[in-house]
């Protein structure tokens, strides 16, 4: 072996090197994933929102319950940069104050030019109803954190208005009907809106594949009763369901968590069935291969089978279709919501913001109470990021459009 | 054929009783009933319970099931209404055929333009067209209905406010003053009725339709065959429109009665917000006053509507696909 004289080896170029290590589906998934710009784009998009919605009680400068009973419909306080001279100082803003045009009974909403107020980063508003549960913690239900004696603590917020008198109330996108900083209202009502489509997916997706891999796997007559009921199901139209299903629980004033709760139940109820469809025909099909054979005449058990031969090839298509769904889902609750049937005041979510622009939308035009609208921008862009990230997701698993 | 579609319509009945069924006992689990309304009367503390038992609201769900099933088989009837105290059918047929006015012309509108822009998408793949086609498509998607329904009567409001006339109406299906105009006045006043409520409906399902049928095109023309049909020396013209998108058609064929509850249920959102006297609106009202034969009602048929409308999907598709022969 010495005597052989060395021949040089080629250099590996990157790409092989990278290459050497066998990729897994994720891996290779991941890759394609960031070769996708407007996934990437916005995979950062929702990384914003869900951390806004996260962080709402820090971002909002007034708690979710607060309501300005003063200011009903008060246009968005402008914040100002510059001083008289055009230095830069500060960012402060006015007093709004509220007058009726005697000859129309308009109101008309004026700066109080007299005195500025300054705006204030990461101000503490140390009242004891103010006080809120910062993110992680907050994820554990009310009731368990009561029983556990965790209380409110944190008085942190991302920005306020210097105001030894409280008088004055920064409403950075104006307020509602009632009173409620529109601003806040969107970060908290983020909560809802983008968690519910999130968990009514996974919900609707473990129920389906249990189904759909019941039904395809056993066949028979479980195929026949399960595949029958999603038939009965699918022949309903989704909305209309959706609305007679909300109607059992719209009646008993709930808490607004449980509210949520049976909205995520709803949604899934609707959305498990074509999951199982699918699931089923995936099953069906894998029945069939080679690899099942091989596995069974290998002597594995049918649980092994499942579990690790069936179920980790619909890996990919639950994925896509996790995030194929949940668009819809956030749109369905904010229909649900904007029908008075889904979240109820004072808990908030975009669609039952919606609502109040619903009913005054027929008497004001796009210009005055634009604010209003803003909720159903968010739920726009929600969506919108959702379906680029799911069709990215989609390209990604797809070994047809590798690039 | 024949027997295709018997077979198909034997297959539906079952579906169908299921459905009803499961949609009654949806309806029966919500707390309290109509008569609950009238449970705090201060004069007549038993007026709720004499109001449930005139109402047959005490028996249970399989019974009053058993009932309504058996008028709706044999008389057609779904029953009265609580709330107006009339016959269900009087009262949810021209709401219906109020529906069906907003529907079928967006569904018209949706597959007349959606396939065009489809197939021009996919034949010009990555062009300026199909780029800034692709975009109005993904806002399309993302818009929901009753956001752009809310937008749309904004915007009206607004018009009226700064020319003082209406562009497009604040609602409903006709103008106050209807009754006195002329035929041709009656249809147009119609027809401006209806196209602010029919562009918000048709949008997001066009959206849909143009993804699916561009995707699908676009699959075609990867296919051998259409390499062979090139080959041949076919003219461009004859290989798109010939062989490519008559087999890109037929997933639209199949989908129509895919998108049929999303219509509908978009519709809803629509006529509920825009005051067209639609079936949802009533509906929902319904729901709030817990009037179950109405509720009933409106979700049998708007299923059988569903049924049918899968039904007519296959069969097309049964009848353009040389491969499907039952």
């Amino acid at each position: 072996m010495d005597a052989t004289p060395h021949k040089e080896q080629p250099t590996p170029s990157p790409e092989d090197t990278r290459d050497v290590r066998s990729a897994s589906l994720l891996s290779i998934a991941w890759k394609q994933f960031l070769k996708h710009p407007l996934a990437r784009f916005s995979l950062t998009i929702l990384a914003i929102l869900y951390t806004l919605a996260a962080f709402a009680d820090f971002v909002a400068p007034y708690p979710e319950r607060f309501l300005n009973a003063y200011a009903t419909f008060q246009p968005p306080s402008s914040i100002y940069l510059c001083d008289d001279d055009g230095n830069f100082v500060r960012p402060y803003t006015y007093r709004m104050i509220k007058s009726i045009d005697m000859q129309t009974f308009e109101t008309i909403w004026e700066e109080d030019r007299s005195q500025r107020y300054p705006i204030r980063f990461f101000v503490r508003r140390d009242n004891v109803l103010d006080r809120y549960v910062p993110f992680p913690v907050n994820l554990i239900p009310p009731q368990l954190r009561n029983a556990l004696g965790i209380r409110p603590w944190a008085s942190l917020h991302l920005f306020g208005v210097d105001d030894p008198t409280d008088q004055v109330k920064l409403h950075l996108w104006g307020t509602d009907d009632v009173g409620g900083d529109i601003f806040g209202k969107v970060m908290f009502g983020a909560r809802v809106s983008l968690t519910v489509g999130i968990i009514a997916a996974f919900v609707s997706v473990v129920i389906g594949m249990m189904m759909g891999g019941i039904a395809g796997y056993f066949g028979g007559w479980v195929d026949e009763i399960i595949m029958r009921l999603i038939e009965a199901l699918s022949a309903i139209p989704d909305l209309f369901l959706l609305i007679a299903l909300s109607a059992v629980f719209y009646p008993l004033n709930l808490p607004s968590s449980t509210v949520f709760l049976l909205v995520v139940v709803v949604l899934s109820m609707i959305g498990w069935g074509g999951i199982a469809r699918s699931i089923r025909g995936l099953v069906l099909s894998m029945r069939e291969r080679d690899f099942t054979y091989a596995a069974r005449a290998l002597g594995s058990s049918n649980t092994r089978i499942i579990t690790r031969h069936l179920l980790p090839n619909t890996f990919s298509f639950i994925i896509v279709n996790i995030s194929l769904i949940i668009p819809g889902f956030i749109v369905t609750e904010s229909v649900l919501s904007f029908f008075g049937l889904g979240i109820q005041p004072p808990a908030t979510s975009w669609g039952l913001m919606l609502s109040t622009a619903q009913s005054f939308a027929g008497v004001s035009g796009l210009t005055e109470r634009w604010w209003i609208f803003i909720p159903g921008f968010f739920i726009f862009i929600s969506v919108l990021t959702w379906n680029l990230l799911g069709d990215g997701l989609r390209d990604a698993f797809d070994p047809k459009s590798r690039r | 054929m024949f027997v295709y579609i018997l077979r198909r319509f034997v297959n539906l009945i079952p579906t169908f009783f299921l459905a009803t069924m499961l949609a009654w006992i949806v309806v029966d689990i919500a707390p309290g009933d109509f008569a609950s309304q009238f449970a705090f009367d201060q004069v007549d503390p038993n007026r709720a319970e004499r109001i449930r038992q005139s109402l047959g609201l005490d028996q249970p769900w399989y019974v009053r099931y058993g009932f309504w099933m058996r008028n709706l088989l044999t008389d057609f009837s779904f029953g009265i209404s609580m709330t107006s105290r009339g016959e269900v059918t009087d009262l949810i047929v021209p709401r219906m055929l109020n529906s069906l006015r907003l529907l079928l012309p967006a569904t018209l509108l949706i597959f007349i333009i959606a396939i065009p822009i489809g197939v021009y998408s996919a034949l010009n793949k990555y062009s300026v067209g199909d780029r800034i086609l692709t975009v109005f498509s993904l806002i399309g998607l993302a818009i929901p209905n009753f956001f752009l329904a809310l937008i749309f009567l904004a915007f009206a409001v607004q018009w009226y406010q700064a020319f003082d006339f209406f562009l497009i109406p604040t609602g409903g299906m006709t103008s106050q003053n209807y009754s006195q105009l002329s035929a041709w006045g009656k249809l147009i006043d119609s027809l401006w009725h209806l196209a602010a409520p029919l562009i918000v409906v048709a949008i997001s399902s066009l959206a849909f339709i143009t993804r699916i049928m561009r995707g699908e095109m676009l699959e075609v023309l990867g296919q051998d065959y259409i390499r062979t049909a090139r080959a041949k020396g076919l003219a461009e013209n004859v290989v798109n429109y010939k062989h490519a998108l008559r087999n890109a058609i037929l997933v639209i064929v199949a989908t129509i009665g895919g998108i049929l509850p999303g219509l509908i249920g978009g519709a809803g959102t629509v006529e509920f917000v825009l005051g067209w006297p639609g079936i949802t609106p009533l509906l929902i009202r319904s729901i709030f006053a817990q009037d179950v034969y109405v509720i009933m009602a409106i979700l049998t048929i708007i299923t059988i509507l569903l049924m049918i409308g899968n039904l007519i999907s296959d069969l097309a598709l049964a009848l353009i696909d040389p491969r499907i022969r039952y």
